[in-house]
């Protein structure tokens, strides 16, 4: 009796471990196997999205106290979708969506959607308010489903736009950076978007060491920029003023932090408002101060002077006899005032920067020779400057290369070589740094979701002038600020700070190779205080009408800048001049 | 050697004293499996229950973080738009006079710098 009562129990439990076995088996089949079918398909008849509700890390500009303000964030809502399977009364329930509402679909659409039975989910409304939503929630609306809703936000509008970039669907189902600060630390602001809805049994079987350990948070998180966003917002403002006055094709600028190479302001104009990506025009999306190049004009020349002077084949003493044009392999190279000024006759080196003068410029890349001069050239613009942002292009120095001695001569003032603005100032950082050229670079760290701070280490940087050329260099430039730049009627000196400028103004290329006489570049670079510089702001302006000449139509705000940046941080005076100058 | 053990008496008497034993456990086997399945259960649905109240807590407290960061950035969205409404203002045009002399401090130390 009692044998076959155990023989019983043994049968029951038999039984019952294999039928534990076939619902294991059948929930492993089912979960894990062909667990992703399944939700696909449970998606595609209830839900919008099987990734739930949109997830990105944060993108953030630094004020100069150390608090971050978000340049990319999430905003919260609701969505209004349509069930037209259940929707009673659609004309009802279009005037009580529109009334809390507006709606991004007409109401002719909205007809069309409501009476596509076959369907069970259509989105009609999205981007709507807590207060919006939670009032369309409580009309009840049979068919009218209002779901939570979150999607990328830019709270600076239109605030570095093409620097901080957009998220879209591009090519594929997800919504990924696609240009600037996004698309480059994409798989840093990229969320799984499975935490949501995490299967117990399947992370039972698969992911046990994740429900203890996520190792997604050791590379996911924030970035931190060096973006000012209120330096940001004045560039921007004088870019914007600058080109609306001279109804230029574009206007740029950068503002540097010249000993560490952290961008404190990249902006360019026309730009865009990233909450409102409609009907914009696709390329101006891209960043011209990385992905385009320009020829400069004199702006080059401080980098011919500092090359030649490192080289050691001039002295700031060297003198050298300026006739006001030459002529070169059978093209003619004058100064930009031949016809006001003459010839110069025999004047020093610092005349060439402090007057800009392009024949002075050529001899000095003759007394340097074609070989240093490529050599100099190629160290200095033959690299990208690995800043992180995407498509940065190479620099077209391939005039260099051949033996014509035009093409150095050209170059020497900033024609015949055309390089990305972003390489511009970072070579010309190189003089306000001493001689060392730094990566210029816009992160900073980043804010790990496992809290680890990641420090981004952006490297020392590279010599390229010697730091007594560099320093010889910069006085040629202060000289140029103080003595011979005028705005607006007024010297730019400034008695109790230094600063060292060089304005640039070219030509501007044919589509056949030749140079407009009417259609020019305008550029202007400054640093200071001269002697150990904290900033230096490269500004151009491509084809400004009515105006020739960058000191016309840059300075104004160069100005402004370099007012705004010493009154913004409490630069203190570095010379020693108590003055009270007019206005 | 002691002369009442098991071992000395008949075979018969030692098994029938050996299934004596046997019926002399506090508990059965079977309930002993039934109380082990039970604990079982019971744990696996208190562990089922637990890590979805977890799940469920941190979901919430993720959409709280979000959504105090939502608000976080509309205040953000204010302060940057008041920042560009003083940079943009006109101050002629608002009716402020251009000032006619600007004073420009000295530094302390001159010799140093140059």
């Amino acid at each position: 009796m009692r044998a076959q009562f155990r023989i019983r129990i043994r049968i029951v439990l038999a039984f019952v471990v294999f039928i534990a076995f076939l619902i294991l088996a059948r929930l492993y089949f089912i979960q894990i196997l062909q667990g992703q079918d399944y939700a696909q398909k449970a998606d595609q008849q209830f839900a919008s999205n099987s990734s739930g509700l949109f997830d990105r890390g944060s993108i953030y500009f630094t004020r100069k106290d150390g608090t971050l303000i978000s340049a990319a964030t999430l905003a919260s809502g609701y969505l209004v979708a349509i069930n037209p399977q259940t929707l009673v009364d659609p004309e009802a329930a279009y005037a009580a969506i529109t009334s809390v509402a507006s709606s991004s679909l007409t109401h002719a659409a909205f007809l069309a959607a409501a009476a596509r039975k076959t369907q069970v989910y259509i989105e009609v409304a999205q981007h709507l308010s807590d207060a919006e939503g939670t009032a369309l929630t409580a009309m009840g609306i049979p068919g009218v489903q209002v779901l939570r809703e979150r999607w990328r936000y830019y709270p600076g509008n239109t605030l570095a736009a093409q620097t901080i970039g957009i998220v879209s669907y591009g090519s594929g189902a997800t919504l990924t950076g696609q240009t600037g600060l996004e698309a480059t630390y994409d798989s840093t602001l990229s969320r799984s978007g499975d935490v949501l809805y995490k299967n117990f049994f399947a992370e039972l079987f698969s992911n046990v060491g994740r429900l203890l350990v996520n190792t997604q948070d050791a590379h996911q998180g924030d970035i931190v920029t060096t973006i000012e966003p209120e330096v940001e917002m004045r560039l921007a403002a004088d870019l914007a003023k600058v080109n609306t006055k001279y109804s230029s094709i574009g206007s740029g600028g950068i503002i540097m932090d010249t000993k560490t190479g952290a961008i404190l302001a990249l902006a360019s104009y026309p730009t865009f408002n990233e909450n409102d990506l409609q009907n914009i025009n696709p390329q101006i999306l891209s960043n011209p101060l990385v992905e385009h190049v320009f020829e400069y004009g004199s702006i080059m020349k401080p980098i011919t002077m500092a090359s030649a002077l490192t080289a050691g084949v001039v002295t700031p003493q060297t003198t050298y006899n300026d006739t006001g044009c030459i002529h070169v392999d059978g093209n003619r190279i004058c100064n930009w005032n031949y016809r006001s000024h003459g010839a110069y006759g025999i004047i020093p080196m610092q005349t060439i920067i402090e007057q800009s003068l392009n024949v002075g410029a050529s001899w000095v890349a003759e007394q340097l020779g074609q070989e240093k001069f490529r050599a100099y050239f190629t160290k200095i613009f033959g690299q990208k400057t690995g800043i992180d942002l995407p498509n940065e292009t190479d620099a077209l120095i391939g005039n260099l290369y051949k033996p014509q001695q035009i093409y150095y001569d050209t170059a020497a003032f900033g024609e015949g070589i055309a390089v990305t603005p972003i390489q511009m100032i970072r070579a010309l950082g190189a003089i306000a740094n001493h001689g060392v050229m730094v990566n210029p670079h816009l992160v900073s760290a980043i804010r790990l979701n496992s809290g680890v701070v990641q420090q981004l280490n952006w490297g020392q940087g590279t010599r390229i002038f010697s730091a007594a050329a560099a320093r010889e260099t910069t006085v040629m430039m202060d000289a140029l600020w103080d003595k011979a730049l005028i705005v607006d009627g007024v010297s730019a000196r400034i008695p109790t700070m230094s600063v060292a400028a060089k304005t640039g103004t070219a030509q501007l290329p044919t589509p056949t190779g030749g140079y407009y006489n009417d259609k020019f570049f305008n550029s202007e670079v400054a640093f200071f205080p001269s002697f150990d510089p904290r900033f230096i702001i490269l500004l151009y302006t491509d084809d400004p009408q009515h105006v020739i000449y960058a000191e016309q139509s840059l300075s104004t705000s160069l100005l402004d800048l370099v007012h705004f940046l010493i009154n913004y941080y409490n630069v203190p005076p570095d010379r020693g001049f108590a003055t009270t100058t007019s206005s | 050697m002691p002369s009442d053990t098991i071992a000395h008496k008949h075979p018969l008497h030692a098994r029938r004293a050996a299934r004596a034993f046997h019926f002399h456990l506090p508990f059965s086997p079977v309930s002993l499996c039934f109380g082990t399945v039970a604990v079982l259960a019971i744990t696996y649905i208190g562990l089922i229950a637990v890590v979805m109240s977890y799940a469920v807590l941190t979901v919430e407290f993720s959409q709280s973080v979000r959504n105090d960061e939502a608000t976080v950035a509309t205040l953000e969205s204010q302060y940057l738009a008041a920042v560009a409404q003083i940079t943009d203002t006109n101050y002629v045009a608002a009716g402020y006079a251009k000032p006619i002399a600007k004073i420009f401090v000295p530094t302390q130390s001159a010799t140093a710098l140059r």
